[in-house]
């Protein structure tokens, strides 16, 4: 191989892709939380909910998690208009990672819901506690604190391989920025070299964050790696 | 007017009835035991009067007034007066023991949080727990935890504590410390109906035993004459076997 690496380029257009980065970070927060969100209403529906709206949250999960997400984002950016509903790529990047989040986080958080044990949903319930109050106070930390590790995989899923799935429809996120650039001057295989090792380091960034947040809010002793 | 009163009751889990009209009173300030074998029912009757496990037929008064569990506030108004201890130590295994206690007075009903854990101190004192408020269920032993539970329990200003089998998960040296709790309650006056099988205990502190077997009360009376004098063959059976140990 007698290909020259020219990073200098690269160098040059730096901001613009530490502003990819961030607008990765925000889109990836946004998403998840959104989607925890949505998770959460999802999994509470499966497991107390009459059956015709369980039944529609099963159709829900099931639509989105045997679809791609490139097909639910090109749904709503090219398909959506023809129907008289017209948002910016960014916005419907935003709702289809929360949607597409929400069916895998339904699935993930109804295994949480499972696990809480029946004693303390009775000792909330004989204490006079509403049905949101013991999601609330005994579901919702029990799940954060039992399967954390699940959830912070899961961030990073939607972190790296979900966000950047807005590249293809102009949103200039970390992959988008490199395409923009690198279709300027051709020197694609350093844009992605570097873009791959911001990846990793925003991984990093997350995860401490995620273990950070967990030890002090939930007591989990999560590994970092 | 007794303070509670259970008329009759039924109860079943699905198509299996266990309960076949249940009645006894409890007056005020008064300790009354529920006694019997195993599978009798003595949880399920505790159940039924916090609304755990419907009743099917007959009914419960608290100070004469019926209580109606199919109405929602009904059976808020009845857990206001009626707590319960269940066997299985139970506390929110996420959040510490004076958070354990306060959770339900500042959420549910409200309460200044100052307040409550001013009153939820002295009742971990009153429990012998005040030293351990800043920890968690799991780092506690089951009578820690036991004890915690029964703080939590009366934090609500309960009328009635209802106490099921609250030492039997217990090591045999942390039984002592859940009765030493137990017996202080009992000498402040607080009406309590207790399901046990520490005899010597229900003895001690019950005004009055009821017996129970197959769902049915068999026998109700002072310990002293249901112990060494039972009516029923039932009772004279099962007390010559667990007294006899
Ligand atoms: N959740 C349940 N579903 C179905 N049947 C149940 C359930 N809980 C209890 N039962 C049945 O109801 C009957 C009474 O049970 P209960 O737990 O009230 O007895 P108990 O007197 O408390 O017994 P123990 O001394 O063993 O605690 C038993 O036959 C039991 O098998
Ligand atoms: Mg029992």
């Amino acid at each position: 191989m007698n290909y020259t690496f020219q990073f200098n380029v690269v160098w040059r257009n730096f901001d613009a892709l530490l502003e990819g980065a961030w607008l990765t970070l925000q889109l990836g927060v946004f998403a998840f939380t959104m989607g925890a969100l949505v998770g959460l209403l999802g999994a509470a529906i499966k497991t107390y909910g009459p059956w015709p709206l369980r039944w529609l949250v099963n159709l829900y999960v099931v639509f989105i998690t045997n679809t791609p997400a490139l097909i639910q984002i090109y749904f709503l950016y090219f398909g959506l208009p023809e129907f008289g509903i017209r948002w910016s790529n960014e916005a419907c990047v935003l709702i289809g990672l929360t949607l597409n989040a929400g069916a895998y986080l339904t699935m993930i958080l109804r295994a949480g819901f499972l696990s809480v044990r029946r004693t303390e949903m009775e000792a909330g319930e004989t204490l006079g506690m509403s049905p949101v109050q013991k999601i609330r106070y005994i579901v919702v930390p029990h799940i954060a604190k039992s399967i954390y590790p699940a959830l912070a995989n899961f961030f990073i899923v939607i972190l790296v391989m979900g966000t950047s799935v807005g590249a293809v429809i102009g949103v200039d996120e970390l992959t988008g920025q490199a395409i923009n650039l690198s279709t300027v001057n051709y020197r694609w295989l350093e844009y992605f070299t570097v873009i791959a090792v911001m990846y990793v380091v925003l991984t990093f960034i997350a995860s401490l964050g995620l273990a950070l947040v967990g030890r002090w809010a939930f007591r989990v002793k999560a590994r970092i790696f | 007017m007794p303070h509670l009163a259970v008329n009759d009751v039924y109860a079943k889990y699905g198509a299996l009835e266990v309960l076949h009209g249940i009645a006894f009173e409890v007056d005020r300030g008064e300790v009354v035991s529920l006694v019997g074998p195993s599978g009798s029912g003595k949880s399920t009757v505790l159940r039924t009067l916090v609304g755990l496990t419907p009743v099917s037929r007959g009914s419960v008064e608290v100070d004469g007034t019926s209580i109606d569990y199919r109405s929602g506030r009904a059976l808020k108004a009845a857990r206001d007066r009626m707590a319960i201890v269940f066997q299985q130590y139970n506390l929110f295994q996420n959040m510490n023991v004076l958070r354990n206690v306060t959770l339900a007075p500042t959420k549910v009903k409200g309460r200044n949080r100052r307040e409550v854990e001013e009153e939820a101190m002295e009742l971990l004192a009153l429990v012998g727990m005040s030293d351990k408020a800043g920890a968690y269920p799991d780092e506690l032993s089951g009578g820690q935890q036991q004890r915690v539970a029964i703080a939590r329990a009366l934090a609500l200003k309960p009328d009635i504590l209802l106490l099921d089998e609250v030492t039997s998960a217990l090591d045999p040296e942390l039984v002592n410390e859940v009765l030493d709790a137990i017996r202080r309650l009992a000498r402040e006056g607080m009406t309590m109906l207790l399901v046990s099988h520490e005899m010597a205990f229900v003895r001690e502190v019950s005004s009055k035993v009821v017996f129970m077997d197959k769902g049915r009360v068999v026998e109700t009376g002072a310990p002293a004459r249901i112990f060494d004098a039972p009516e029923s063959d039932r009772a004279r059976d099962f007390f010559g076997k667990v007294l006899r140990g």
